[in-house]
Parts: C-alpha cells; structure tokens; sequence
C-alpha cells in the first residue's frame, strides 16, 4: 500500500511517497506557479515516476497547505497545522513545540502525542515571515539561498530599526550607502526575523524538545539567531520543507488503515475522473 | 525682510515654501533621493529665484521631516507634528482634527480653538498604513501615482485585500491582475484598505469636527472620499495638501524671529 502527502505552499509545492511502513519512496520539490493544479499535478507527476507508481497505485492521497483545495486527484484535504503536527512529531516523538516559517506565513505548534493542541500563526505582515528574508536578499543583490553563508562571516549585527519589510528595504539603501558590510547587514536581518518569530511562539509558550521547519529552516543563520532569541536548543529536520507533505501522507495512510479496519472503503472516484485531465499517458 | 522658508524632507517627496506676511508666495516639490542635503539646497535656490531673491534676503529658515538634520542652514529645526498643526490652521483655522497620509506614516493631530496641538497618534510601523501602499500598488499596476486617485474613483467594485500587509498586497495585485481583474477595482481596493486603517487611527483619538486631511495621500480624491464616507464628516481639503507641513515650518520661522 503507497500513501501520498502533497503540500502545496505560497512558494514550494511538496509532494512524499510512502509505503505503509512510513518508508519514504520518493520526496519532490517544485516552485508553486499561479497556476496551482497544473504544478500540483507535475509534481505528484515526477514523483510516482521517481517511485515507480502509477497514480492508481496510491491508496490515499491528502492535500495541504494553502493551495489544498486545488488539488483534484487528492482524496482529503487537511489543514497544514495538523500536518505538520503529525509530520514533526514522525521526525522527533518528544516534540512539544514546533515552529514553521513558510513564504508567507509563520506558524507555533503545540504538539501532544503527535495532537495538535494549540497554535498561533502570523499570515497577516511579511515581516515575520519567509518574504521578509525573500524582499531583503533581492534588495541586497544576494540570492536567498546563500544569506545563512553571508551571515557566518559577520563580525557585528547591523540592527535593522524598522518592523515593516517595505520600510526595512529602504533602510538597507542607506545602510549600504553608509558603507556597512553586507554580512553584518544580512546578519542583522536574521536577528530581525528571529526575534519576531521567537515574540510569536512566546505567546504560545515554549517547551522543549522545539523543532524548526520551513523553508526557512534551511537558512543556518535563521537557526542560530533563533536559538539565541529564543534562548534554548532547536532540532531541525534533515529537509524542513517537507514536514507538512510527510505528516499529509503519514494521516492518509492513519485514515485509510482505519477505514479498513472498520470494513469501509474510503471513496476515491474523484481523483479517478480527474485523471485523465490531469495525469496523460505521456506525463507517467 | 520678512522672508521666511519652511523646508520638509520627507522620506519620499522633499517639500519647501517661502511665506511673506504669513502668504505663500513660493513653493517646490521634488523627489528626496538618496541625499537629503542636496534635496534641501536644490529647493531653497529653486525657491530663492521663484521670488527674485538671494539667501541674504532670508530672515529665518526652519527645517522638519524626517531629514531635519541635513537641512544645515536652518536656523533651527522643528516637530513635524507642530508643523503640520500650524500649518492647518493658517489655511483652516476653525480645524480640530487633522489628518495627514504621508508616505512613511499617517498622523492624526487633535487642535485646541488656538490651533495648538492637543494630542496626537501616529502610524508609522507599517507600509500598509501609510502612503507607500499606494505608491507600491501604482508601481505593481504601472500607473502614475499622481493619476491613482482618478483611476481608483472609476471603479464600481473595489477589491478587498486579505491582509493589510503592503508586501503581501503587493502579490494579490499581481494575482488580481493575471485574473483579469480591471485596474481601477484594484486601486479602488487599495484606497479602500488604506482609508480603513487611517479611519480606525483617526476613531482610536475621538474625532473631533471639523477635520481636515493633508499630506500626499489627500491628492487622492478617491482615498479622501473613502476616508469621509467611514468616518462620516466632511473632510476639509487644503489646496496643495502636500505642502502644509512646510507651510509651517515656514510659519514657525516667522513667529520664532518676530
């Protein structure tokens, strides 16, 4: 039996295969265009084709993230709060707290069991987001990917004074019209996103063990700063993007297994009528 | 000599004027750029040779903005929140509230009777409150930002933006504009979200009529329009509302040497 988790965020489409034993069959990756349910569709795409499956062969699939409901060949739909959730708590069985910093949003999780039961989140101001690291990097000429190695070479943390990214852009100008050094600027931006962050998941309240997810926990100079705004040990996950995938696919299967288990079958008629719009002979 | 020049660097527009028996008889607008000081020296001769004078002929000079400092022959530097108070009450005397959309910040001013400022609240954390919404949604829609006020009173069916956030309105705009959504329902949007977080800043300090609106925003007939309709008044629009800051400015210039 295969179970998939498609996550289709603000800026990454993530798609996991899974066998029943949680083994993971293959994980895909792919900017989200405007048009979700073409990219939706290229994603899950290549990855029954890295695993070797037809879509057919998928027992269950689960669509998360904020794009979820344009995913027609998924079964369910979940919200990326409990994905996640289910995802981390997969990773690291003592999490209590988890945070998630997405493109465009930002997300506390308190996680018991693998339940979630509490959270905060902030989609409201790309300031304590993913954009606020996005906007900075294309004002500062650097690519996104490589700030948390810019930032390793600082020898001070230029405070960045305003909240608002637009504002923040501008003080950057000036910042390196002053003739500050990028790396101790880039350093400053971490600190700046951080310690919004780390206010957000204080209101939650903390308790270890904490883990990092999101796109944004590949940026090493985030992880650092936020250990220091949060001022306690940070686990992070060998690939922080696909948590909400992963956890999607992990509850497609809970849900199927269970089904099962009571003698129901969980209808799957929509995903076969899609298909032939969305997956041709040509795209397996 | 009864000169007298008021400067406001601003974040994004530099504004002067010269006053002579509290009139205005100069004015000059330009854009800030990256140096303030030369921002403030392009608009004093500017100003100087609209009245046939020299700098001799100036009796006091007084800078406020956000670029104060680098105005370096103002005889002395003042709040812009007093500046803006003055200001109104040499055009509206009988004002008790003023509003003022700049592009960094959106200010409400509460007058006493003698036109002295009272109280105050200021929005300045967030783009999504002041002016530079409009300038960035203009850029995203590739429009003037002197013809945003026109095209957004066109529409018949405003957008409603889901955050207030300028970045992430920045990318609904594009979205709206790859589904075809006219360009006037978007700036409509725009003005409407931003009146709404200048209405509720101007209610969180009690309104007190009349009131009157300036800064760059008031240029915007649609924004002002939007603003009058939730706060339920009639604003009192200056004529060149940009200006009243460094009307002032100008005023305290006077009043200070007199």
């Amino acid at each position: 039996m295969y179970f998939a988790g498609v996550d289709i965020g603000s800026t990454m489409t993530k798609v996991v295969l899974i066998d029943e034993s949680d083994n993971l069959l293959s994980t895909i990756k792919g900017p989200t265009g405007p048009e979700q349910r073409q990219l939706a569709n290229e994603v899950m795409g290549q990855s029954l084709e890295q695993a070797g499956l037809r879509i057919d062969d998928i027992s269950c699939i689960v669509a998360t993230g904020y794009g979820r409901l344009n995913v027609p060949f998924a079964d369910r739909q979940i919200t990326e709060l409990s994905c996640h959730s289910r995802g981390v708590y997969s990773l690291f069985p003592n999490v209590k707290t988890a945070i998630d910093i997405g493109g465009q949003d930002a997300k506390c999780m308190k996680i018991n069991n693998g339940k979630l039961t509490n959270f905060v989140m902030n989609d409201k101001c790309a300031a304590g987001t993913g954009r606020f690291l996005e906007v900075t990097a294309a004002t500062l000429g650097v690519r996104l990917e490589d700030m948390g190695d810019i930032a390793l070479k600082a020898t001070k943390k230029i405070q960045i004074s305003n909240l608002c990214t637009i504002f923040a852009q501008q003080e950057l100008v000036a910042l390196l019209s002053r003739g500050e050094k990028l790396e101790n600027i880039v350093a400053g931006l971490h600190d700046a996103l951080a310690s919004r962050v780390a206010a957000l998941a204080k209101r939650l309240g903390i308790e270890p063990d904490l883990v990092l997810t999101g796109g944004v926990a590949k940026n090493n100079g985030i992880v650092m700063a936020m250990k220091e705004s949060l001022g306690c040990e940070l686990l992070v996950p060998e690939e922080p993007l696909l948590t909400g995938a992963l956890g999607a696919a992990i509850l497609a299967k809970e849900m199927y297994v269970k089904a099962l288990a009571e003698g129901e079958v969980l209808p799957k008629e929509s995903r076969r009528l899609e298909k032939a719009t969305f997956f041709s002979e040509e795209q397996r | 000599m009864s000169w007298y020049i008021g400067i406001d660097i601003g974040s994004a527009y530099s504004k002067g004027v010269i006053i002579k028996d509290f009139e205005l008889v100069a004015s000059h607008v330009i854009i800030s750029g990256a140096n303030y000081r030369t921002s403030a020296e392009v608009i004093r001769t500017e100003l100087i040779s609209q009245v046939n004078l020299s700098q001799y002929d100036i009796a006091n000079t007084v800078a406020t903005g956000i670029g104060a400092d680098n105005v370096y022959f103002a005889g002395q530097k003042a709040s812009d929140i007093v500046c803006t108070a003055r200001g109104i009450n040499n055009i509206f005397p009988q004002a008790r509230t003023v509003i003022d959309v700049a592009s960094q910040s959106s200010r409400v001013i509460r007058l006493s009777k003698e036109g002295k400022v009272v109280n105050f609240t200021v929005s300045e954390k967030c783009a999504g409150g002041s002016g530079r919404f409009i300038e960035v949604i203009a850029n995203v829609l590739r429009i003037d930002l002197s013809d945003f006020g026109a095209l957004s009173a066109r529409s018949k069916n405003p957008i409603t933006f889901s955050t207030g956030c300028a970045v992430f309105g920045e990318s609904e705009a594009i979205t709206r504009i790859s589904e075809g959504i006219p360009k006037e329902d978007i700036a409509a949007g725009v003005s409407k979200a931003l009146a709404g977080k200048i209405s509720s800043l101007a209610k969180k300090l009690k309104l007190e009529e009349p009131c009157a609106i300036c800064g760059g925003g008031a240029l915007s007939n649609a924004l002002v329009k939007i603003v009058e309709s939730e706060l339920n008044t009639t604003l009192l629009v200056p004529q060149d509302p940009q200006l009243i800051t460094a009307l002032g400015a100008a005023i305290t210039a006077a009043t200070s040497v007199n």
